[in-house]
């Protein structure tokens, strides 16, 4: 019941919000797969994403953990490794931090984020 | 017999203002040491990973179980038709709810994400007794809530009886949920006993009515208001079959344990070479909070002493802190058998070492400040004490 | 309907109907080419595992220990104390008091098909798959630590301390319980358990214990196993030999 207002006060706020065309940093990958053209493949509408993404992320982490169905599609990782960017001397900035992708947004909703606490911030670095 | 006219606290006092003053500064450094906890992390915390609950739950544990005992005195009138304990009744009320409420304050604040408090009120898991607790602490607020607006609007009061029966059993199966939260865990030998479901109940009426006494003597002695031996002396000779009761209760629950061989371990622990544990049972608890309170409470140098029956609700207390930190933290101090007939000698086994920090110790305390703050500004503000308990007045059979 | 189709239509329409019919298919050959990973786990298997003590040196369980802390990313905790840190997995060393003999075992999260530490969870975080592993729902987790409580093999860790550079498969966060989790990411992946991995000998099995024709149903019905502390009926999916 608390998850449904929730979601629905999310909505009317972010809704608002998801008609502005205006991210100051969609993130390293992001930017490539944007400039190529891909980002309908990828986003194919982006008012839903912006709307519904805490109830895809909502659905998908109870599918992932509960019932251990493990798909790139809705993962919060597939979203880190996409969206972050890199600093001046090429490493991962935390995505969860001022200015980057999520906090650009989610401040100015000013709706907290709560992921990061304990998931990782930053794409993991390609091992040998 | 007189009618009984209750009445807020009127005009102001240096004394009430230092009081609330006092009890606020407990409350900030309670808030202090919690931001200090959450945002660090529980690493600040003498708590670890052989020691999940320590001093916050010992005070967050002794405050609801004193809290559901509280209500006795509203029960024995309403419910068992002891017209002398009618007048204190509204107080009973409000002293169980502010019991409760500091408990819960400091329970959830320990928490490891108080954050989530939405998620334990919204996601329940049936199987938990833990679960139904929080079903019973926030129902137990309904219903005591209700009870005293039976209390209070006159036109309700025939509703009384009903409602006071309704509390009453609701706050049986409190703390009997309550002493389940332990009785429940097979994993412990500490706690895998279904006694002590019964013998939280009987500690609930031991400290929740020493609480009361503390309360009511203070604020009729703070206010200069009358408050009649006949009272008094009821209320101390409850006090003294309650404290008896627990005492019968803890030897039920050791002996038991000691003739139970698969538990002698934890027994022998407790009882004779625990440390600080077992100073703070025979010392703390058997000597300070039982034996010497009963001394107090029926020897005729000391019986009819209001000091002496201050001392020794003090004593109860104090007693019942030390009673819960054995059970609480003694009971997870003790490692669990995970090979029986082994000896392990490496990576588990050992007594786990608890040490509280002051942390810690603010945020109980914080607790209780809380529950004090409430009772103290309520009873200014709304009409919860009698104007006189004096004897005349309170007592039907009084011959003046 | 026009019956006079003209060029332009005719093209449009093609046009869309592939698009659509592209979309779809590539959909479906997609859904039919994923592995077994994006169904939800079934009660069809069950996981557990088997330790031989007799076969498992002290070193292979410190290879144990590290191979699990590098998998889930734990161990680099620098606030806690050494009763704080977390510890999924630990050696313990046993000695028979009657016969002296002493034996070396890998102590974890053991799976129980009864967990009690889902019992008593008040906000039903502490959870058991259908294939039985049992783990820690950390969206739901308020860190009552009461599943710590009532565990009989002390396997849960409390995060005492703010964590960065998790793995990205295994969130972990200050204030919330972990142990644990049989490696539950490897196994949906066909793989097994990092610590079983690192082990690479027969002195820890791992398989679906309900599988006729697994190495660990044969293994289990042949040799003697036991569970710890099998009195407590918990029905463990971890078992042990030589102890």
């Amino acid at each position: 019941m608390n998850r449904v207002l929730l979601i629905c006060i999310s909505l009317i706020i972010a809704n608002v919000f998801a008609h502005a065309d205006n991210h100051i940093n969609i993130g390293d990958k992001a930017q490539v797969l944007k400039d190529e053209g891909k980002s309908e493949e990828i986003h194919p509408d982006l008012k839903e994403i912006r709307i519904m993404h805490p109830e895809f992320l909502l659905h998908k982490r109870d599918k992932t953990l509960r019932q251990g169905v493990r798909t790139e599609s809705d993962s919060l990782k597939a979203c880190v490794d996409c969206h972050s960017s890199t600093d001046t001397k090429n490493e991962y900035i935390p995505i969860n931090q001022q200015e980057q992708f999520c906090s650009t947004c989610h401040a100015k909703v000013g709706i907290s984020l709560d992921c990061f606490s304990c998931h990782r911030t930053t794409p993991t670095p390609k091992e040998d | 017999m007189s009618i009984i006219r209750y009445e807020e606290i009127h005009g102001k006092s240096l004394g009430f203002y230092a009081l609330v003053a006092g009890l606020g500064t407990f409350i900030l450094a309670a808030l202090g040491s919690v931001y200090f906890m959450e945002h660090n992390g529980h690493h600040v915390t003498g708590m670890n990973n052989h020691i999940v609950w320590g001093l916050p739950h010992v005070f967050a544990l002794f405050l609801i179980v004193a809290a559901s005992g509280a209500l006795n005195i509203a029960s024995i009138a309403s419910v068992f038709n002891k017209k002398i304990y009618k007048p204190l009744s509204r107080l009973s009320g409000l002293v169980a709810l502010a019991l409760l409420a500091g408990g819960l304050m400091v329970l959830v604040l320990d928490l490891g994400r108080p954050d989530r408090l939405i998620i334990a009120m919204t996601e329940y898991n049936f199987e938990s007794i833990f679960a139904w607790n929080i079903i019973l602490y926030n129902g137990f607020f309904l219903i005591v809530g209700i009870y005293l607006w039976m209390m209070f609007e006159r036109r309700m009061n025939k509703y009384n009886r009903k409602v006071g029966i309704a509390a009453f059993i609701w706050r049986l199966i409190l703390t009997t949920g309550t002493g389940s939260i332990f009785g429940f865990l097979v994993a412990r030998q500490a706690y895998d006993a279904v006694i002590m479901a019964p013998m939280f109940i009987m500690m609930s009426f031991a400290f929740g009515l020493a609480f009361f006494v503390l309360v009511l003597m203070a604020s009729y002695k703070w206010t200069e208001r009358p408050l009649g031996d006949a009272i008094v002396n009821r209320l101390s000779n409850l006090l003294g079959v309650f404290v008896a009761a627990v005492l019968y209760f803890v030897a039920v629950y050791h002996l038991g344990n000691l003739y139970l061989a698969e538990n002698t371990g934890v027994e022998n622990f407790i009882l004779m070479d625990g440390g600080i544990y077992t100073h703070l049972f025979w010392y703390g608890q058997i000597i300070l909070g039982s034996l010497i309170p009963l001394a107090l409470i029926y020897s005729p140098s000391t019986q009819g002493n209001r000091s002496m029956l201050g001392l020794a609700s003090v004593l109860v207390i104090l007693g019942g802190i030390a009673q819960l930190y054995v059970i609480i933290i003694g009971g997870q101090a003790y490692p669990m058998e995970l090979f029986p007939g082994k000896e392990i000698l490496e990576g588990y086994g050992a007594i786990a070492f608890y040490a509280p920090t002051l942390a810690e110790l603010m945020l109980g305390l914080g607790g209780i400040a809380v529950a004090l703050i409430a009772i103290t500004y309520l009873v200014k503000v709304l009409p919860f004490l009698p104007e006189s308990l004096a004897d005349d007045v309170a007592d039907s059979h009084h011959k003046s | 309907m026009n019956k006079n189709l003209n060029r332009r239509d005719f093209i449009k329409t093609t046009a869309a109907t592939t698009a659509g019919v592209a979309t779809i298919a590539t959909g479906v050959t997609l859904s039919t080419y994923v592995s077994a990973g994006d169904q939800p786990v079934t009660d069809e298997k069950r996981w557990g595992m088997l330790v031989d003590t007799n076969k498992l040196t002290e070193s292979d369980i410190d290879t144990m220990v590290s191979a699990c802390q590098k998998e889930q990313g734990w161990g680099k905790e620098t606030h806690s104390n050494e009763a704080q840190k977390p510890s999924w997995i630990k050696k313990i060393k046993v000695k028979d008091t009657a016969t002296q003999r002493i034996s070396n075992l890998a102590l974890m999260c053991q799976h129980c098909e009864e967990p009690p530490c889902v019992d008593v969870c008040p906000t039903n975080a502490s959870m058991k798959r259908e294939d039985g592993i049992v783990l820690v729902d950390k969206h739901l987790c308020i860190g009552c630590r009461y599943c710590m409580m009532a565990c009989p093999y002390d396997a849960r860790s409390f995060v005492h301390e703010e964590l960065t550079d998790q793995k990205e498969h295994m969130p972990r966060g200050k204030g919330t319980v972990e142990s644990c989790t049989l490696c539950a990411h490897k196994v949906d992946k066909d793989e097994q358990p990092a610590c079983v991995e690192a082990v690479n000998s027969d002195a820890v099995i791992f398989g679906d214990l309900l599988d006729v024709t697994s190495n660990i149903h044969q293994t289990l019905k042949r040799v003697q196993s036991t569970q710890i502390r099998a009195d407590l009926n918990l029905n463990t999916g971890v078992r042990y030999s030589g102890i």
